[in-house]
């Protein structure tokens, strides 16, 4: 065999240490370096079905054929290449052979033998797979991805991320693997022969909820709930709560995914003029990341199993929550320490994280401390000595404050930290530099230096238009001398330790001027701000002049934000209003501008300046109020079902009544969170509420707004109705100013105001409100909120679509199949869809649209089978295959002209021709197909052929067609397409006009033929054509017999395509129902099915190889008497097949007259196609037994089979070379038996 | 005589004045630069008639198409619906259109809708239906116009158009300015008018009589005249 250029794919492995002389596994051939084995096959179903049990419980199921490398310093081998087949091992035995065998010859050490070996197929193995399980570092990971993604038959690119053992509940208890990977989540048991399989996709989880099991004594369970309320309940996980967590982190992602696809408008904010840059897609940007930030282009060896990327995201993610950093820090070191701090020495006991540019600590006891240190802002780190502890680190910060750290814990960890600490370092010498312009806008350094103010640029609208709320009521001047006292002790903006002070001099409310510099500080946007210098003013640049969707919304909304409030009436205000705005929504063109957004960006900037305010809101979008403006508005409406919650807990009397009058709380308290109450409470106390809510996160929402809730709790019991309801909440808004108690004696009661009860409720009563409890809530309820709206919007969407003659059924299978397409069409996302419309299938996501509702579209699955050729490792009869490269390219080729055949059907459905597809374009086109009539469908089909669209089909084009028509029915039951294909080649030349033809010869041909087509089909009208013709003119008798290398270019008009489709039953048929009912919307398609389908295909093939045998005439034609079974099953349903094929084979194959004059006499044309279509399915059933069965049983129809699939194949290939050949030589010349019946003699 | 409660929600694309509209009808009033609705306002006004009193509860709700998806939580029990679109703006009634869909289909079946094209202050030039069409194809450029100036602003859907689909869907047209306070009245009268009151009765679980069926014609003149002191506030 000649030099394999390409190894074969998924087959090599890293090399990973194995026992060579395993029990399971069989010696078939060996060289001095190199063994290929496969696994003990045993005659024994019961020993098969045990062994399997085994492997399956343990989870040592391996792949039946692999290749070791002898490794001669070391026992143990290595292995370096698996297959689940016979075919995928030999060619990779092959490669081995013809590529290694020459270069280890020339090596004489052992050593560099196997170093050669390895950095070969390693390097092999990284290239082939980037970013797929198949080069992860740990080697369980690798082998188990591989039996997940066998046994359920996905794509290679899909990464496993964990598996645990564990029990399915369903009939029985079933015990067995579940997998969790990417997208899916899985269940595989094999118990004593029976298999049991489940497939979820997690999009569709509802919900996940962690349960007991059974006996209620363990808590070890979980339930999962899908979307369509099917429940699956598994148990004896022994990590119940890692998987729990794993899948709410897994499910989170796919849900994040299922929103911005589903999203009604996407990406608002994006420029009108151009249309793919600047959107990143959401879940790659993810991926990326838990990659650890490799570059593309350096050599990465392996890749890390995804779980622990998403461990560490998930640690990330809650250690940037807890000290408010940016989402660019991760936790590199972590440790138990001392911080020493302030002029009193005072102590305190905590935890210290560091990352890339902060360390941070925070006091694990009861006293308050919290100090979230810039490294850039770290002048001078001495090591000190110290009697208490090794390690105590004396640390001067840039406002010439003093940090003492004293490090526990093993002299090792603590270096680590103190190394890792250098390094870090001394990466921020850079940031350093822009330390002292960034410090000069911040106002409590003009505060401390006693200087006059900040600049204009740098200060809230305040500064110039005043504050709103008497300065002297507030206690303004009070409050300032404060602070400026904090400041001195604990440092300020970015070194400001949060000491026990700091959260009560927050709830007293801020100081006007520098309540914008604490907010930040607060919020964490100090740090954004000070770590992306100038980055806001370039997004504003860099955007000038352009146009989005999103911008003339915040055009609209500019005069009406604060109108009330002095500038916003002038273009001051609104300028930096439209400024702060526009830039967030170029930077988060997928979120754009929600109205909302306005009032609280007006209200904020009345005390931080453009940039300041730019980063808060970047801050307030992405991390404190994740969700609540994005297009789906899911994050609000989240917090609104949270509330609800928390009510029934905390107020189960209101919250009852509320039920019972049909009130919904979100009526009234979804503005509340949506604008922060802003434009609810009186502004003064609005920013009393903000103070609070930067520095305790959302958590403060909800308690403030089940504070109002309790306060007018015996009012709002006596309503009946939302609007009763909301006026008592409307009244009670405007009398936060009164005194809460009027009527007491003592005067520091009577003081009080209603808005100082509503705080103190808000904290005493609502304490247990923390902000752990609001994540726990969260996550709980997400996935059921984001499957409310997805529904929401399918049902909207869906209304705005003209149906057509789809039912209501169906268009919702178009739907859910078009987005499912976009979902998992990751890569392909990108910059799709025009600014705010909903999102169109582009030809790749088209492609596997329509793999999910017509079979034939699966191209890739030929791919697959290609690849991963699945036969069981039970089966020992593997042959060989003398002409695997030849089936190969074959398949190759059937695959382009699939693909081919797609994108001009994609084209077809593009009316606009965007190049995408909207819903509606899917939907038209599919009803032209599924709804037309014969006539429409061999139209499209002639139009979608004609590719230079000159109304008529060349000889180029009429071969097209045929490949296509032998595309689409590769998986089709039967072999009468074979016959039916070749059928219309033949009439397709004899009807075709010569371009130069004399016309009259032609019409009376189409005339006779039409006669003739309606009473008796096939042969009559083949003959009584091709004698007419010779008559009439020689032209087409010519060109079939003669050898002259000059054919005449013919074309076939839509009439002759009618009469050529319409002379053969099959492709009438195919016409008239076949192609339409090809489109499967209501019955599942099931995933399962591709593994079995190739088998159909096989045994198809085999059966057809009679036929086939006649059609390419000199083809050997063996094994024709050992499958008589096969025929009579098959006859019975294909009648048409030998009915058809008659014309040609007559002479040329007598062999195969005994099979067809059986079939015609007891089934003749009449039978319908029901008919027929019940008889496959039977068959299918039959298939799917054998496929399910175990492997191991082994009969002798099977090998016959065997053998037959081989003969099958090589015929269809061979059907395909004529095929290419043809077109390549003009065609009509091949002595096979295609052109035959256009000799001479056959009259 | 005991009011009658309506539920009245105001659905339409942003910024077509739906929450002026509101002001006008309850407050009698006009605010230039309204704060845009977040969620939706609640607000009432009560409207005599001849043979009843109705107080309409009104929910103002958010044109922004995110918030879409809060809607059917205020229009649920709705017994009667504005749809709002803008005269100056054809995309508003593809939008006002798709409002009308979604209630035929989502909510009360009874319910009253009226399709009102606002902002008639600003095309009372009286441009006619032929020169509107005629500027069918600028429409992309002046859109900005538009927004800077006050008057001599493009009609964009001819009254014809409008009406002829009202009349085609089943609703009420109106054509309205809640500046000038244009038909502003009629339209909530002539909602009151027809609202089958054994349903608001039922629908609300108030078992009062269900005997009085209101009479469509009593009301008297449609269309041009102002119904102004019909409704008390």
């Amino acid at each position: 065999m000649a030099l394999h250029q390409r190894p074969p794919h998924h087959v090599f492995i890293l090399p990973t240490p194995c026992d060579q002389h395993n029990p399971l596994f069989d010696t078939v051939q060996s060289t001095e370096n190199f063994v290929l084995q496969r696994t003990k096959a045993s005659k024994n179903q019961f020993l098969n079905s045990f062994l399997g049990t085994i492997q399956n419980v343990f989870d040592t199921k391996q792949a039946p054929f692999r290749i070791l490398f002898r490794r001669q310093v070391h026992a143990q081998a290595l292995m370096i290449a698996e297959a689940e087949s016979q075919k995928n091992i030999d060619q990779a035995w092959t490669w081995v052979q013809d590529n290694f065998i020459v270069g280890l010859n020339v090596l004489d050490d052992a050593q560099e033998k196997e170093e050669w070996v390895l950095t070969k197929i390693r390097s092999l193995v990284t290239r082939a797979d980037k970013g797929t399980d198949d080069i992860t570092s740990d080697e369980k990971v690798r082998s188990a991805s591989r039996a997940f993604r066998q046994t359920f038959n996905v794509l290679p690119s899909e990464r496993l991320v964990s598996y645990y053992s564990c029990s399915y509940h369903g009939k029985m208890m079933n015990q067995g693997w579940m997998y969790i990977s990417e997208n899916y989540l899985c269940f595989y048991s094999f118990m004593l022969g029976m298999e049991t399989k489940i497939f979820l996709e997690l999009k569709d989880v509802g919900d996940l909820q962690k349960e007991k099991s059974k006996r209620g004594v363990f808590a070890d369970a979980i339930r999962v709930v899908m979307k369509d309320s099917q429940e699956y309940f598994f148990s004896n996980l022994f990590h119940r709560d890692e998987t729990y967590d794993m899948l709410v982190q897994l499910t989170t992602l796919s849900m994040e995914r299922l929103l911005r696809n589903t999203a009604l408008e996407h990406a608002p904010g994006m420029s009108n003029g151009d249309d793919s840059d600047s959107v990143k897609d959401v879940f790659s940007v993810d991926v990326d990341s838990l990659e650890g930030g490799e570059s593309p282009y350096l050599p990465a060896p392996t890749t890390r199993p995804l779980r622990l990327g998403l461990e560490e995201q998930k640690r990330d993610s809650q250690f940037q929550q807890r000290f408010s950093l940016p989402a660019s820090e991760h936790l590199m070191e972590e440790s138990s320490a001392v911080l020493v701090h302030g002029e009193k020495s005072e102590m305190y006991h905590g935890r210290l994280y560091m990352s890339e540019s902060f360390l941070c600590f925070i006091c694990t006891e009861a006293e308050p401390c919290m100090l979230a240190l810039p490294l850039y802002t770290i002048r001078r780190v001495e090591r000190m000595n110290s009697r208490t502890a090794m390690y105590a680190l004396n640390i001067l910060t840039w406002h010439q404050m003093r940090v003492v750290l004293r490090l526990n814990g093993p002299r090792t960890q603590c270096e680590k930290f103190c190394t890792t600490l250098k390094t870090n370092l001394k990466l921020q010498v850079r940031a350093m530099r822009s330390l002292k312009p960034f410090l000069a806008t911040c106002f409590s350094e003009a505060l401390l230096a006693d200087r006059p103010d900040v600049s204009e640029k740098d200060s809230g609208l305040g500064w110039i238009f005043e504050f709103p709320g008497d300065p002297k009521k507030l206690k303004n001047k009070s409050k300032t001398k404060l602070w400026l006292q904090y400041f001195k002790d604990n440092g300020r903006n970015l070194t400001m330790t949060k000491v026990t002070t700091f959260p009560k001099l927050i709830r007293v409310g801020l100081p006007n001027k520098l309540r914008g510099e604490i907010w930040e500080a607060c919020s964490g946007s100090l740090y954004l701000r000070s770590m992306h210098p100038g980055e806001y003013a370039k997004l504003l640049k860099d955007n000038e002049g352009k146009s989005s969707l999103s911008l003339e919304e915040i055009e609209k909304d500019l005069n009406r934000s604060l109108p009330e409030y002095e500038a916003y009436q002038a273009n001051q205000g609104i300028n930096r209003l439209r400024n702060v705005l526009s830039a967030y929504a170029w930077k988060n063109p997928d979120l754009g501008y929600c109205q909302a957004m306005n009032i609280v960006t007006s209200a904020i900037l009345i005390y931080q300046s453009e940039e300041q305010a730019f980063w808060t809101l970047n801050v307030l979008c992405d991390r404190l109020l994740p969700g609540y403006y994005s297009t789906s508005m899911y994050g609000a409406l989240l917090d609104q079902t949270i509330l609800e919650h928390l009510l029934e807990k905390t107020m189960p009397i209101l919250s009852k009544h509320l039920k019972k009058v049909d009130v919904q709380l979100s009526v009234a308290c979804l503005p509340w969170f949506l604008s922060l109450f802003i434009n609810s409470m009186p502004l003064v106390y609005a920013f009393r509420v903000l103070d609070c809510f930067f520095f305790e996160g959302p958590k403060v929402l909800f308690q403030i707004s089940l504070a109002i809730l309790k306060v007018n709790g015996d009012e709002l019991l006596a309503t009946r109705d939302d609007g009763a309801f909301m006026d008592v909440l409307k009244k009670y808004f405007g009398t936060l100013d009164d005194s809460a108690f009027p009527d007491s004696n003592n005067p520091k009661a009577r003081a009080l105001t209603k808005f100082n009860e509503l705080m103190l409720v808000a904290y005493k009563e609502f304490e247990s409100v923390t902000p752990e409890l609001v994540a726990e809530l969260r996550r709980n309820h997400q996935l059921k909120v984001v499957h409310n709206i997805s529904s929401f919007t399918k049902r909207s969407q869906l209304r705005n679509i003209a149906p057509g003659k789809f039912s209501k059924d169906e268009m919702g299978v178009i739907y859910d199949r078009f987005y499912s397409a976009l979902f998992y069409g990751r890569s392909s996302q990108r910059g799709n869809g025009k600014q705010g419309e909903a999102r169109a299938l582009d030809a790749t996501t088209f492609a596997s649209f329509l793999g999910n509702i017509a079979r034939w579209a699966q191209v890739e699955d030929d791919q697959m089978d290609h690849d991963d050729n699945n036969t069981g490792p039970g089966s020992p009869n593997h042959r060989r295959r003398g002409s695997t490269s030849t089936t190969s390219t074959a398949r190759e080729h059937r695959r382009v002209v699939g693909k081919h055949f797609i994108s001009r059907l994609f084209e077809r459905f593009d009316d606009n021709g965007t190049g995408l597809l909207s819903l509606q374009e899917v939907t038209n086109g599919l009803g032209d197909i599924i709804h037309g009539d014969l006539m429409t469908r061999m139209q499209l089909f002639f139009d979608m052929h004609d590719l230079n669209k000159d109304g008529t089909l060349s000889r180029d084009e009429i071969l097209g067609m045929s490949e296509s028509l032998l595309f689409i029915f590769r998986f089709d039951d039967g072999d009468s397409y074979l016959g039916a294909v070749s059928n219309f080649i033949r009439n397709a030349f004899e009807f075709a006009e010569k371009v130069d033809a004399v016309k009259k010869a032609e019409e009376d041909a189409v005339t006779e033929a039409k006669e003739d087509s309606d009473e008796d089909k096939k042969e009559d009208a083949a003959e009584k054509e091709s004698s007419e013709k010779e008559g009439g003119s020689s032209a087409p008798t010519d060109q079939a017999a003669s050898t002259a290398a000059e054919e005449p270019e013919i074309q076939m008009s839509l009439p002759s395509f009618r009469m050529v489709v319409l002379a053969d039953e099959t492709l009438e048929r195919f016409f008239d129902s076949g192609f339409a009912n090809s489109f499967k919307l209501l019955e599942p398609m099931d995933r399962q099915k591709g593994l079995f389908a190739r088998e159909v295909f096989d045994s198809l093939l085999s059966e057809g190889r009679k036929l086939a045998g006649s059609i390419a005439g000199g083809i050997q034609n063996r094994g024709n008497n050992h499958k008589v079974n096969n025929h009579k099953v098959n006859q019975k349903h294909l009648p048409q097949a030998s009915a058809s094929t008659t014309s040609l084979s007559e002479t040329k194959a007598p062999e195969a007259d005994e099979s067809k004059s059986s079939a015609n006499a007891d089934l003749v044309e009449s039978r319908s196609a029901g008919e027929g279509k019940r008889a496959s399915d039977k068959e299918d059933e039959e298939e799917t037994e054998e496929a399910a069965e175990d492997d191991g049983e082994e009969d002798d129809g099977e090998e016959d089979d065997e053998e037959e699939e081989d003969g099958g194949d090589d015929l269809l290939d061979e059907v395909e070379k004529f095929l290419t050949e043809f077109d390549q030589k003009g065609g009509g010349k091949q002595d096979l038996g295609l052109t035959s019946a256009t000799e001479p003699e056959s009259p | 005589m005991k009011p009658v409660q309506v539920k009245l929600v105001l659905l339409g694309e942003a910024a077509v004045g739906k929450s002026s509209l509101v002001l006008r009808f309850v407050n009698d009033e006009f605010q230039e630069n309204k704060e845009p609705t977040i969620g939706a306002a609640f607000l009432t006004q009560k409207c005599r008639l001849e043979d009843k009193v109705i107080k309409f509860e009104i929910w103002d709700t958010a044109g922004q198409e995110r918030f879409h998806s809060l809607a059917p939580m205020y229009y649920r029990n709705a017994q009667a619906a504005v749809i709002v679109y803008d005269v100056t703006k054809a995309s508003s009634l593809v939008k006002a259109k798709s409002w009308v869909k979604e209630l035929q289909r989502q909510a009360n079946p009874n319910i009253v809708i009226a399709l009102t094209g606002n902002k008639a202050d600003l095309v009372s030039s009286g441009r006619s239906k032929s020169s509107s069409e005629d500027e069918d194809n600028q429409e992309g450029e002046e859109n900005q116009d538009e927004e800077d100036e006050d008057h001599g602003v493009t009609r964009e859907v001819p009254t014809e158009e409008a009406s002829a689909y009202a009349q085609e869907a089943g609703l009420l047209f109106y054509e309205t300015s809640a500046k000038n306070g244009q038909g502003v009245a009629e339209v909530f009268t002539e909602i009151a008018k027809k609202i089958p009151l054994e349903h608001v009765l039922s629908a609300r679980g108030r078992g009062a009589s269900s005997s009085s069926r209101v009479d469509l014609q009593t009301g008297g003149g449609l269309g041009g005249q102002q119904h102004k002191g019909v409704c008390a506030c």
